[in-house]
């Protein structure tokens, strides 16, 4: 198949003489009454015509071609139509160069030994969370994928899969190495690495996460899912050592010696472990690409398609019940537990019993108590408050199933015989739990053991600063889980880059407002006090659902209604209807027939 | 029938939809032990009336009232009373059949929730689902699941929107029998339906939106 220039494309193609159709009266009488008898046009036999072998490299071509050949505007013209969005990008990158270059200001105040060597550590922990992180998103996506039509127009046709799959595979393990590779060098930078640091860790980041995707690839090929998930288990593991070594080194408790020019050796190391891996198991996975189930690349499709219109909507929680909505579907089937108790207290113990049923979360629940004692040893100082509220609303949302589902469907909502702010507090009573135990035991960390209280208080302060914290990242995640997506219902605001519904930007930044708002009185020194108040203020807008704008409205409708038949009375009029709606004509309209 | 409490009332409803006036003027009254089904062809307004019903949706004017109280669809004291099914319903992804069903029942206070339960699942011919989580029902299913969450839990009135759909010829007969049933207990049913056999063996006051059939 050779692939057509442009003219040939628009222009109509020359066919081969048909032959006349000939008219074939079907032999079978129809025995449907007065169905007219069909005529079958069709006399070719489809076997008998002599077929070309098909050239994979030329189909994608082809398909290609047509794709560019239905673009309504070219790259320029899109970038230039997106330019609120790239001045918005440019802003929030020179934020963020900004915040790093305080970081490392920050962290560079800290030039003890051990403080020098937990910084040297912390590149290594973030490898791991990359490498865990790349691990699962291989898992759910495939990591190689096809879409629906891919699927049902292309891989039931009769060519070699692996051509069409082999630029697809490549694409994926060179993103993972990009992306890798720009985490890596983030974090190297972070931590005050010299540039041949941040270069030797950028390249094995990169590369390791190009070799573990190719490593998933391969394993996708060979109908394997056990061996990732172990190697996912102990990566984490790995991760979470190394985020403990981080502490106790920090603290004194251990001594381990890594100089920049270790960390340059070992970060080279890992890019030449990652290399090899990626050449191995690149070529492994190449090989099976054809082995590969077509169900399974169009699940992988079907879900990056569901990702996208989440992603349109700046959704990420309607991201996350995609993901959740499908894990459940692969499970299928659970043992049901009997609930306890009645009432309020039952939905309580329900979230009890998903801890049992579902301890996954739990893993990165404990994890995450290691973050304030890792940050202290980093002398990241008052930065300590925001980093870990963070990291705790990021695990205590998969502790807030019931509130999700029952702030996103009101139906279900509507089932429960209680009001809405009753039925949000039992339903955060298990995470609220859980970032009390939180608070509490990271309390040692804003105290300082090991070092120097970060908040330079007294520890009665410090611990209060841990309790609030703990408050702030679950204030957080209540806000994540129930916050309204943008109503496309309501007015649009115009932009340059089209219309947008008013809430749409604020998806971004749900939850990450709230952490901001509670730690605003740690960064700029005030009293811990603020932060309580602005807790319980921000509570108890929560626990009531925000402010229902439709409430509101329909208010502000009642009395205008109101006041418009007092003025109408006083003058003696009989009332007027406030609006003059406009109706439909139907051709005979009753309000009840008894 | 003049001695059964009024269980809900409907007065000069009309719902309109920006310049679009999708219910007009629309009044009703159900008491206990009474089934009204609202009939009409598509688009004549009949779910849009079962929202306001249930405070799915606000009227644009008029008022519902459920047992005297104003519709307010987070007021307990209302949805203590009124068991819906209509298509805004979802279920807990993680949460299997009967642990959905005794979550219910439990919210609302039943105490011997067990056996209740078993009994809804078994009447509904769920039981061999029981363990099974929503995403893997099918759609019908699904909807025996939405059905029997009106049957787990105490009511006063049932509103519900299409509830043959996607059940099949058996499934709609025992609808038709469960309903009856319902209904003789004093239990007040509202309900949008398309099929006439359901009608009829409800014993519905047919309410027709939109004008008569052409």
């Amino acid at each position: 198949m050779s692939r057509p220039g442009k003219k040939s494309r628009r222009q109509p193609q020359q066919r081969a003489p048909q032959p006349e159709p000939q008219v074939v009266p079907a032999e079978v009488q129809p025995a449907w009454g007065d169905v007219p008898e069909p005529v079958l046009v069709l006399h070719q036999d489809v076997n008998q015509l002599h077929g070309h072998e098909v050239d994979e490299r030329q189909l994608q071509l082809l398909v290609k071609d047509w794709r560019r050949g239905r673009a309504t505007r070219n790259i320029w013209q899109a970038l230039g139509d997106a330019y609120v969005a790239l001045f918005s990008f440019a802003v929030i990158a020179a934020m963020l160069i900004s915040s790093i270059a305080r970081a490392q200001a920050l962290a560079a105040e800290c030039s003890t030994e051990g403080c020098t060597t937990a910084r040297g550590l912390l590149p290594w922990a973030m490898l791991a969370g990359v490498l865990g992180l790349t691990l699962a998103a291989a898992r759910v996506f495939g990591p190689v994928l096809a879409s629906a039509a891919e699927g049902f127009w292309l891989m039931d046709a009769p060519l070699q899969r692996s051509k069409m799959l082999a630029r697809r595979l490549w694409a994926i393990i060179v993103a993972a190495l990009v992306i890798g590779a720009l985490v890596g060098a983030l974090t190297a930078a972070l931590t005050g690495g010299s540039l041949m640091a941040v270069g030797a860790w950028a390249l094995g980041t990169g590369l390791a996460a190009a070799g573990i995707t190719a490593f998933a690839a391969a394993e996708q090929g060979a109908e394997r899912i056990w061996l990732v998930r172990i190697l996912q288990a102990v990566i984490s593991l790995v991760g979470l050592v190394v985020l403990l070594a981080v502490v106790a080194t920090a603290s004194g408790w251990i001594s381990l010696t890594v100089t920049d020019a270790l960390a340059v050796e070992l970060g080279f190391a890992v890019a030449g472990v990652g290399l090899l891996l990626c050449i191995g198991a690149g070529l492994i996975a190449r090989a099976r690409l054809s082995q590969i189930r077509r169900a399974r690349l169009q699940s992988g499709g079907s879900l990056v398609a569901g990702m996208q219109g989440a992603m349109f909507a700046m959704d990420f929680g309607l991201m996350r019940d995609i993901l959740v909505e499908r894990e459940a579907v692969a499970r299928g089937h659970v043992r049901p537990t009997r609930g306890r108790s009645t009432g309020l207290a039952s939905l309580i113990w329900r979230d009890v019993q998903r801890l049992f049923r579902y301890p996954r979360p739990l893993v990165l629940y404990f994890a995450s108590m290691v973050v304030p004692y890792a940050v202290q040893a980093l002398g990241l100082g008052r930065l300590t408050v925001p980093i870990s509220a963070l990291v705790l609303m990021a695990a205590l949302v998969p502790f807030f199933t019931t509130l999700r589902v029952l702030s996103r469907t009101r139906g279900l909502a509507r089932t429960f015989p209680f009001s809405t702010s009753q039925l949000r507090t039992a339903a955060s009573a298990v995470p609220a739990i859980l970032a009390g135990i939180w608070g509490v035991a990271v309390t040692a960390a804003f105290v300082g053991v090991g070092g120097s209280s970060m908040l330079g208080n007294s520890p009665a302060q410090a611990a209060m600063w841990a309790l609030i914290t703990a408050f702030a990242g679950f204030l957080a995640g209540i806000r994540w889980v129930s916050a309204k997506s943008a109503n496309y219902n309501t007015p649009m605001v115009a932009t340059s880059m089209g219309a947008m519904p008013p809430g749409l930007m604020f998806n971004l930044i749900r939850g990450f407002d709230m952490v901001a708002l509670m730690s605003l009185p740690a960064i700029v020194g005030w009293s811990p006090w603020i932060s309580v108040v602005l807790g319980v203020i921000i509570f108890s807008f929560l626990r009531m659902g925000g402010i229902d704008q439709e409430e509101l409205k329909a208010m502000q409708e009642e009395n205008k209604r109101q006041a418009a038949e007092a003025r109408a009375s006083i003058r003696g009029e009989a009332p007027a209807k406030s609006t003059e709606k406009i109706k439909v004509t139907r051709t005979k309209r009753e309000g009840t027939r008894r | 029938m003049a001695s059964r409490d009024t269980v809900l009332k409907v007065t000069n409803l009309s719902k309109s939809y920006g310049p679009t006036t999708i219910v007009d003027n629309f009044n009703l009254e159900v008491r206990e032990g009474e089934a009204v089904a609202l009939t009409g062809r598509n688009g004549a307004g009949k779910s849009t009336v079962l929202r306001c019903l249930v405070g799915a949706d606000r009227p644009t004017e008029g008022s519902v009232e459920v047992l005297g109280v104003k519709m307010s669809e987070t007021n307990p004291e209302i949805r203590r009373n009124v068991a819906t099914v209509i298509d805004d319903l979802d279920f807990f992804p993680d949460l299997s059949v009967v642990e959905h069903l005794d979550l219910l029942a439990r919210a609302h206070g039943l105490d011997e929730a067990d056996q209740l339960v078993d009994e809804v699942l078994e009447e509904v011919q769920l039981v061999p689902q029981s363990g099974q989580l929503p995403g893997t029902l099918s759609s019908g299913q699904r909807r025996r699941l939405a059905l029997a969450t009106a049957f787990v839990r105490p009511r006063r009135l049932l509103v519900l929107d299409e509830p043959e759909q996607r059940l099949d010829v058996e499934g709609v007969k025992w609808l038709g029998a469960r309903l009856r049933a319902e209904k003789e207990k004093g239990l007040a049913i509202v309900m949008a339906s398309h099929e006439p056999a359901l009608v009829e063996a409800l014993g519905c006051r047919i309410v027709e939106l939109g004008g008569p059939r052409g």
